[in-house]
This record gives C-alpha cells, structure tokens and sequence, in this order.
C-alpha cells in the first residue's frame, strides 16, 4: 500500500506536465510563421472528389488549399458561431438552400468578379453575388426497370396509389428533399406542393438517407421508384453497368426537372479574400470540368461539357428558374414536410 | 488565533473554488434551461401539432423497452457468473463487459446491413431493432453494477436462505435481487441516461426522438433558440428519471463490502455447465462477436479498394486527434472532479449541491451541451476577457471544456464514491498531527481513492472516444477523430470505410475496460 501510492501520486504529476506542455505547444505551435505561403481555408459540405480538385488548383497557383468537410448544416451552425473569428475564406455547399440561408444571415461577401459574372448563368448565382453554383445537380424520378414498365413522369405522380408501399424517399432532415419540396411551392404553390407530399406519404415511403442506398433498394426490390440525384445513377452505372435502375425525367411539360446546385461563397470576414476569390474563379472557369467530373455533376458553366457517363443519361429541361429562391423558402418547405407527416 | 483566521481563510478559498468551476461547467447548462422561460410559442405549437407526439412515443417506447432489456440480460449474466461456477466463468465474466466498447451507432449500422438481407431495407428500419440493438451496447452498465452488488451481499445471508430450505432460484428472487434493488436502479439509471441522450444510434433506424428532434430543429430552422427549448424537456425528465432512482434507492446504500465471506458460486453439473456455457457464448457471439466480424470483413475490403483514409487524412490523423482529445478531457475532468469531490466533502449538503449542479450536463444529450457550449464561449469570446486573438468556439480549449460539462458527472461520482470509504477518523488523525487539508487531500485521501479514479478515468475514456456530436460541432479547424470518420462515412452509408476507424475505436475501449476491470477488482467501487 504504502510503496504504491507515491506511484499513484508520479503518475498525476506526469499527467499534469504532459498536459499543461502540450496544451502550451498547441496554443502556440499555430504562431510561428516566418514568409508563410498563400493559403486559402475551405468549409465544403462536398465529400466526394473534392481533393484532386484543389490539387491541381494549388499546383496551377501556388496557393494551399486547407479545408474541413461536414454537412451543410453543421457547416452554416459553424459560421454563425464563429462569427467575426472564423478561420473559413471559403464555403462550399452541396445545396443552394443552406448557401442562401448563409448569405441572409450575412456570413458571406457579395463578389464583384466579372470573370464570375461571365461564366455563370444569371440564374445559378445570387442577385447579390453572395454565391455562385459551381455544378448542377438533377434530382429525378428512378424506377426498377424490372419491375415498372410506365415509369411516373411528374414528381405528383408518385403519389399514385400504385406505388403504395413501393416508394423510396429521402428523410426531410436532409437539404435534397428540402430544397425539391422548395421547388414544388414555388411551381405549383403551398397548397398543391402540400397535396403532393401528403400523397407520397400516404404510399407508405420507405425513408433512406443515402441516395446510392436508393438505388440499390430499388434494385434489391425493396421499392419501385424513388426520388434520387442523378450523378448516383451515373457511379452505381460506371461500376455495374447491368444495375436495374433508369432514371425518368420528372416535369418536362412543365417547371422542369428539380435543379438544386452545389455552389461557392466567400465569407464575410474571410482572412484570405484574395485568395479565396483566386479560388472560386479558378474552379468556375479552369477547374470547371475537373470539378463537375469528379461527381458526374453537371457543369455550371454552360460552355463546359458534361462528361460522357451524363451525355448518355440523355436531354433534358430542368428547372432553372427555382434556383435562387430554394433558400428563401427553405423554412416554409421544412414546415410543410413536417404538417404532411413526411418523415 | 492565527490558525483560526488561517482555515477561515482557506474555507473562502475553497468555497470560491467550489462555486467558480460549479459555474463555469454548469453554465452551458443553465443558458439552455434558461431558454425556456422566453419560450418561442409558434415553435411549440407548430412541433405539437406535428412532430412532437410521435417524437414522444418513440422516445419513451425505446426507454422502456431497452431498460427492461438491459435490466433482465445485466442481472441474469451478473448472476450467472457471480452464483454459478462452470468453465471460463472468470474470462466470461470479464468479456461481458466488452459490448461498452462498441457505440451504439457502430453495433446499429452491422445490424442495419446484417439484417437487411433477410428482413429488407423496410422492415429492418423499426424501433424494435433499434432497442435491440441498444440493449446489447447498454446492458454492460446494469451487469456491472449488479455483479458488485450480488458480489457484495456475502454469503452468510444466501446460506440462511439455503438453510430455511429455499432453493437458488427462489434465493435469488426472495434475498439476492431485492437487496441488489439500488444498484439494479443506478445502471438503470445510467442505461436511461444514454437512451435519452443518444443521437447516432436512432437515426439509423428511423426513429425520431426528442434528442433527434433537437438537432432536427437546430439544423431545419437554423435557430438556436428553439433547439434549446425542446432540449429542456430532456433535462426536465433526466432530472426526473435521477429524482425517481433516489426514490428507489430509499435509504439504502449499495456497493458494500460486506465483511463476510463472499458469496460462494454453487459449482453446476454437467447439464447445468453446457446450458451456463452455450448461453454465455451465444450471448458474446451475438454482442461482440458478430459485430467485429462484420468490421474485420468490412475493413479488409476497404484495405482492398484502398480507401482507409478519408479527404482529412489516415488513422493516425484521426486516431491522434481521438487520443488528444479524450487525453486533455479525461484528465480536466478527473481534476475538477477530484477538485469538486474534496471540497464538496467538506462543506456538507450544500457543497454536495453545488456539486450535483455542476455535474447536470450528464443528464443532457451531446448536441444540447454543444449548443450551450457555444452560446456559452460566444458570448466569453465577444466579452473580450481572453484578449491577444485567442478565440474559444473552435479551438481545442472549446471542444475540451464542452467535453468536461458533458461528462464531469462520471469523475465525480467515481472519486466521490473513493473518498467515501476514507474514514472521517483517519482524516481528524492527520489534521491532529498537524497536516493541512491540502496535505490531507493529496497524502491520505487521494491515494486511497485511487482505485476509483482510475476506474473513473477508463469510463471517461469509453465515453470520450464514443462521443460524436459535440467534437462534431466544436472541433477545431482540421480536427478530426475516429468518431467523426464514422460518422462522415456513415451518413453516406458507406459502412466499408466506417470499419476501419470502427474497429480503432473499439479496440482502445477494450484497452480502457481491462483498465476498468482491474481497478475495480482492486476494490473500486462503480461510480453511480
């Protein structure tokens, strides 16, 4: 007893040393910077092939590309805490509703870049050059192409009771369906976009979050149509190309396809503006094709074409009006999903 | 005249410390209490016209069910192995404890994927395998406060049952589990703590709680405000929930050691020995077994594609932040928890008060403490009191302190319980001879309770490492750890490359429970 408490008592007072010197390197380790090179900070709510990107943006200028991934909303939580303080030059998000929502709160900068200006449409960035898209994203109707001989061709055809038990849908915690329930209020206004998402509900959906896991319910025969981006089609596709899954495109008589973007901002007291702004031109001009390739996404830039695994998913009419306004109606979507009872 | 003025002096000091760390750690929780008395009337009306029922009924049907599972598997294996001797019991008795190493998220995404095949992607989204799936991570807290409470009892009283004629089934019922009640109630308690509380598990299977309707809400309306509001109901129902095991408990205290002869196993024949053995294995198989197969399988075919890192970098990237993190938040805790311990002990029930309240954010779930936490170090960083560009949300320091408010209940109550078996005379002994309290505290009352705080330390460590939502939302810039690769790799289901980091944590929770056990078998008591 005696011997080993002495022990017990080095043991805290080396915890404590350990401790206290290493809290002290790490307060101050972030300091020392002599000719430090250009660097640029990055929250991207992108997972997917992003690093390759800024690899090759870093070997065309120079500038390093430091970044932190999470999803959209954390990310935006993040920002508003952080406040004046926050280290981010640059916020990458995978929707536009959570871009929008940012740019209400003020986190981010309008840009004046003509550059920006004239490479992306009018319609995929924000009246007040807050953000700008880099990609489109197209979400669509998916069908088993076993088992469904007419696929729906309007999202409101989903609610046909043929497909009771037979839907697969995304939670409405996530921005995708969030920002396509946006899109409904804004074609076919609240009441009907309501009448809508109660009859989808009423098919009994089954809710996955993950649009590959769609997919791949779809063609283990766990549901019949489902509503899924399309760049998930294209990679399932790439590696299997027999996978009984084809997409229909949903409103082309009328709004269009759902269009959501992933897109770009700089913050509002970026450290970096410079580079920053370096950054998002660079990926909305050079770095287009890298970056829309990467995830099968549909370039922003009209000018750049789409790589070959989209080409073959065929023509389309998306819905590009929406665009801008998915943010603004984020909050009446999110309260509408809730009263339909979606999951 | 002179020493009088010096202790009056020193008790200043120590009720000034007592009252600033009770403040600072409790403060997150009060900003989030407080919230509820400028309620958001819209919010409520809209959640309860909508949401809130059913977020009611999932979240009390998964408590009741997972509290009964963990109460019937953690008192019938803790029985099993503390009645009946039959081979391996000592190796089974230790393994029984594993499941604390696997977080519930990691066990429910192998069963998501394991039985989707037989029951399909609908049927195996239910409540059901939710609490399943619960139990077994959960019921390690019911088994071990059990197990030292039958070990406890002694067993002259079973060999007065035994005696009157009673068998051992009706031993157990009649003496065994009614004087076991109070520590039964406190892993409960604990079981029901983690159900409230839990985030990661739920979401997996479709069941929206009211924890997961907290972040539902922060997240969908961007307002914190609301957030915090619905994530009072929580505390007001922990506290409910600790105010009911009290009651429970009554007078009685648990964790004795009895001076008697420990109870002595009743040796099984050989029927009994196969039926004690084939279900304890059946029971690890289907705990810890079949999980980390999946994970082993998992990893080597990610091994095989090549993806065993993530955009942030390798496992020593997030393995190290993992290890600093819970290192810097272990040691805080243990520190102001032995800190509160000794200087609550010594100013009475309204120290030990003081004490409860700092130790509140337990009862609350991660994201709620993140979001205190936040308010809390916003609102110290706008003050200006920390000047020279050091910023608090977002830096480790942050991340470290919300850890602390979360989980400093766990090293107090652990050192509380150690310094409970140093006699009030050794104590006055020492003072007598001279020694001042602070000499007391770290000559005689901190050893003596070192098997405690190391038991402490182990279970801080096993929730540290599991911990997601608040190192989620509170890391540093290029922070990452094992939990948040899960994480990350999860919400896109990608469970190949949530195995490897999966696997990580689970091998340095059981590191951390071989820790645990061997304290406790040095006479720790269970920190309640």
């Amino acid at each position: 007893m005696r011997s080993k408490a002495p022990r017990f008592q080095r043991l805290i007072r080396l915890s404590t040393v350990i401790a206290l010197a290493a809290g002290a390197a790490a307060c101050g380790g972030d300091n020392d910077s002599g000719s430090e090179p250009r660097r640029v900070t990055v929250y991207t709510g992108r997972h997917y092939g992003i690093e390759p990107v800024f690899e090759a943006f870093t070997e065309a200028t120079g500038i390093e590309v430091r970044f932190t991934a999470g999803s959209d909303p954390e990310l935006r939580e993040r920002l508003v805490a952080e406040a004046d303080n926050t280290p981010a030059d640059l916020v990458m998000t995978a929707d536009a509703a959570n871009i929008e929502l940012a740019a209400a709160a003020g986190l981010l900068a309008p840009v004046d870049s003509e550059t920006l200006t004239t490479a992306i449409p009018e319609e995929l960035r924000s009246t007040k050059s807050e953000w700008f898209a880099l990609s489109r994203r197209m979400r669509v109707i998916m069908y088993s192409t076993e088992r469904v001989t007419e696929p729906p061709t309007t999202y409101a055809a989903l609610g046909d009771e043929k497909w009771s038990d037979k839907l697969c849908l995304r939670p409405s915690t996530h921005p995708y369906t969030q920002s396509l329930v946006a899109g409904l209020i804004i074609n076919r206004g609240a009441d009907e976009a309501l009448t809508i998402v109660e009859s989808w509900v009423k098919n009994k959906p089954l809710y996955i979050n993950s649009d590959s896991d769609i997919l791949k319910a779809i063609a283990a025969g766990d549901c019949d149509v489902a509503i899924a981006n399309t760049y998930y089609l294209a990679r399932l596709k790439t590696e299997d190309a027999n996978l009984p899954v084809a997409l229909s495109w949903p409103d082309q008589d009328s709004s269009g396809a759902h269009l959501n973007v992933s897109t770009a901002g700089i913050t509002a007291s970026a450290p970096n503006p410079s580079e920053a702004l370096e950054l998002l031109e660079w990926l909305a001009t050079d770095g287009q094709k890298l970056f829309s390739d990467a995830n099968f996404e549909y370039p922003a830039a009209l000018d750049v074409a789409p790589a070959e695994a989209l080409v073959a998913l065929g023509d389309f009419t998306a819905d590009t009006a929406a665009v801008r306004e998915l943010g603004r109606l984020n909050p009446d979507a999110v309260e509408l999903l809730s009263r339909a009872g979606y999951e | 005249m002179v020493s009088a003025a010096k202790t009056r002096l020193g008790t200043t000091w120590g009720w000034l410390a007592l009252g600033i760390v009770s403040f600072l750690v409790a403060s997150p929780v009060v900003v989030i209490v407080t919230s509820i008395l400028n309620p958001t009337t819209t919010m409520w009306a809209e959640l309860w016209e909508t949401r809130l029922p059913g977020m009611i009924i999932d979240t009390t049907t998964l408590l009741v069910t997972v509290v009964t599972g963990t109460l019937l598997l953690g008192t019938a294996l803790a029985w099993l192995v503390t009645a009946y001797a039959f081979p391996g019991r000592r190796l089974i008795a230790w393994m029984f404890v594993a499941p604390l190493a696997i977080p519930g998220y990691v066990a429910g995404f192998v069963w998501l994927d394991t039985l989707s095949g037989p029951l399909g992607a609908r049927g195996v989204r239910s409540i059901w395998l939710c609490a399943a799936t619960l139990t077994l991570t959960l019921y390690p807290y019911v088994y071990l406060f059990a197990r030292a409470a039958f070990r406890s009892q002694g067993s002259d009283m079973h060999d007065a049952a035994r005696m009157l004629g009673v068998g051992p089934v009706r031993t157990f019922f009649r003496v065994a589990l009614p004087s076991a009640r109070p520590a039964l109630a406190a892993g409960a308690t604990l079981v029901m703590m983690e159900v409230l509380t839990d985030v990661g598990t739920v979401r997996l299977f479709n069941v929206s709680t009211v924890a997961d309707g907290v972040l539902r809400v922060w997240y969908a309306t961007g307002s914190r405000d609301s957030a915090a509001e619905l994530a009072t109901t929580l505390v007001a129902a922990a506290i409910l929930l600790i105010g009911l095991e009290r009651l429970l408990r009554g007078s009685a205290r648990f964790g004795r050691r009895a001076s008697s002869r420990p109870l002595s196993a009743i040796a099984l024949g050989p029927v009994g020995r196969t039926v004690a053995v084939s279900a304890s294995v059946t029971v690890l198989v289907i705990a810890v077994g079949l999980p980390l197969t999946r994970l082993i399988i998992w990893a080597r075919e990610a091994a095989d594609t090549g993806a065993t890192q993530t955009v942030a970098g390798g496992l020593w990237h997030h393995t190290s932040g993992t290890l600093v993190v819970a290192f810097f938040a272990a040691v805080t805790c243990i520190g102001l928890g032995t800190l509160l311990a000794l200087l609550a002990r010594r100013r009475g029930t309204i120290g030990r008060f003081v004490g409860r309240v700092a130790a509140l954010g337990y009862a609350m779930p991660g994201p709620v403490v993140a979001v205190g936490a936040v308010i809390t170090l916003a609102a110290l960083d706008r003050s200006g009191v920390v000047s020279s560009g050091f910023v608090f949300v977002g830096s480790l320091a942050g991340l470290v302190f919300a850890l602390t408010v979360r989980f400093l209940a766990v090293a107090l109550h652990g050192v509380e319980s150690g310094l409970e078996r140093v006699p009030s005379s050794t104590i006055a002994s020492a003072r007598m001879l001279g020694a001042r309290p602070v000499r007391v505290a770290w000559s005689v009352e901190i050893p003596a309770a070192r098997a405690s705080i190391v038991a402490a330390g182990a279970l801080l460590l096993i929730d540290l490492m599991k911990e997601l939502p608040i190192t989620l939302l509170l890391r540093p810039f290029g922070f990452d750890t094992l939990a948040v690769w899960v994480w990350q790799a999860t919400s896109e289901s990608l469970w190949a490359q949530a195995a490897l980091p999966s696997l990580t944590i689970v091998v340095v929770g059981m590191c951390a429970i071989g820790a645990l056990l061997t304290a406790l078998d040095r006479g720790a008591e269970v920190a309640s």
